[in-house]
């Protein structure tokens, strides 16, 4: 991930990408490219091609109308909205593949999931690699505290706390970001 | 018995599954879900203990990580089993064996119990340390989930070394003594823990 895609906020992001900069372009398409296509996969249940053209939809659109957009802090409900739009559109439209399933009655409780699982995986990006690595080896890989404790070096009795400490870094995180 | 995920049916409808003659679930099954019950036990004991133990909301979620993980195995290793028993029979009936089909359904029938076996010795690690710290209330919960998911692990150790043929030699047979070891050990401390 790019220095620009990590540090800045998103209204800075916007601000630079209004202002021309290709970099800031990249690092916007690069912040929300898993996003936007979660919303189509796991939220509308789009095949991969439609998924794509959705996609490609959305990052046009988002270039060619980010002048419009009043207020830059709000950028992510608004491509949020914009993908839900243009996956609706895709569905009505008689895609060219049937969806993998049917998409999640409660638009809006699907849109709190996937927005809290990016906060979760934004959140995590912000802690001490130590910490992001025991728990994307316990919650992601499905590693036992045996094979964490082997790859780490660590006795695997410790792992337990070690994994409660981190996730209550992680807590912190999140709190500080909803606060803000 | 219905095939996939065994938390679609009724406790009475597995318990029949179970003691039913036809193919279905058996002792690693069993073991599986035994090992989901000692998690939930866990989490019940963090989430009861929030208000004395720092770390009770990452232990709870660990639980549940836990359970997730072990309660699909339950189906999983059943329908293993009956895949390795098939083709055994396919083989001693002269049937040719399709590029090592055999050996791979043997081998998933070892690979399954011991999943279960390391879980099973996680839920009890983490039982043991919810015996230790969370609420005097809730600490006989954990005890028993500990003894629960050691029962688990050394059930499970052994469909492993049954279902690789007791080669003593087996890194597969090694890691889920290991796993039985260690929740036996977790299941002593949490008895240990006293009220």
């Amino acid at each position: 991930m790019s220095a620009v895609a990590t540090q800045q906020t998103d209204a800075e992001l916007v601000h630079r990408c209004r202002e021309g900069d290709a970099e800031a372009w990249n690092a916007l398409v690069e912040r929300f490219s898993r996003y936007v296509y979660a919303i189509c996969v796991q939220g509308f249940r789009l095949r991969e091609q439609d998924a794509e053209d959705v996609f490609q939809d959305v990052f046009t659109r988002v270039y060619e109308r980010l002048g419009t957009l009043r207020n830059d802090d709000a950028v992510r409900p608004w491509i949020a909205q914009l993908t839900r739009r243009l996956c609706l559109d895709k569905l009505s439209s008689g895609s060219r593949e049937e969806p993998v399933g049917e998409p999640r009655a409660n638009e809006e409780a699907m849109m709190a999931d996937i927005d809290e699982a990016f906060a979760v995986r934004e959140a995590l990006t912000e802690l001490s690699e130590p910490c992001q690595e025991v728990l994307d080896r316990f919650f992601a890989r499905d590693e036992s505290y045996r094979t964490i404790g082997a790859a780490l070096d660590l006795p695997p009795g410790t792992i337990a706390s070690r994994i409660s400490r981190c996730l209550r870094k992680l807590r912190s995180q999140l709190e500080g970001r909803n606060e803000a | 018995m219905p095939e996939g995920d065994y938390l679609d049916l009724r406790l009475g409808d597995f318990l029949e599954g179970l003691s039913g003659s036809a193919p279905g679930p058996g002792g690693a099954s069993a073991a599986a879900l035994t090992a989901a019950f000692a998690a939930s036990l866990v989490t019940m004991v963090a989430r009861e203990s929030s208000g004395s133990w720092a770390d009770s909301g990452g232990a709870a979620a660990q639980a549940r990580e836990l359970e997730e993980r072990v309660v699909p195995l339950a189906a999983e290793t059943a329908e293993a089993w009956e895949a390795a028993l098939g083709a055994l029979r396919d083989a001693s009936d002269g049937g040719a064996e399709k590029g090592g089909e055999l050996e791979e359904k043997l081998a998933r029938a070892a690979e399954l119990p011991l999943a279960i076996a390391e879980a099973a010795a996680d839920i009890a690690r983490l039982a043991a340390v919810a015996a230790e710290l969370g609420d005097g209330t809730y600490r006989s919960d954990a005890a028993a989930a500990a003894v629960l998911a050691a029962g688990a692990a050394r059930a499970s150790a052994h469909f492993v070394a049954i279902n690789l043929g007791t080669r003593q030699d087996d890194e597969w047979l090694e890691r889920a003594l290991v796993s039985a070891d260690v929740a036996a050990d977790a299941a002593s401390r949490a008895l240990d823990a006293g009220p």
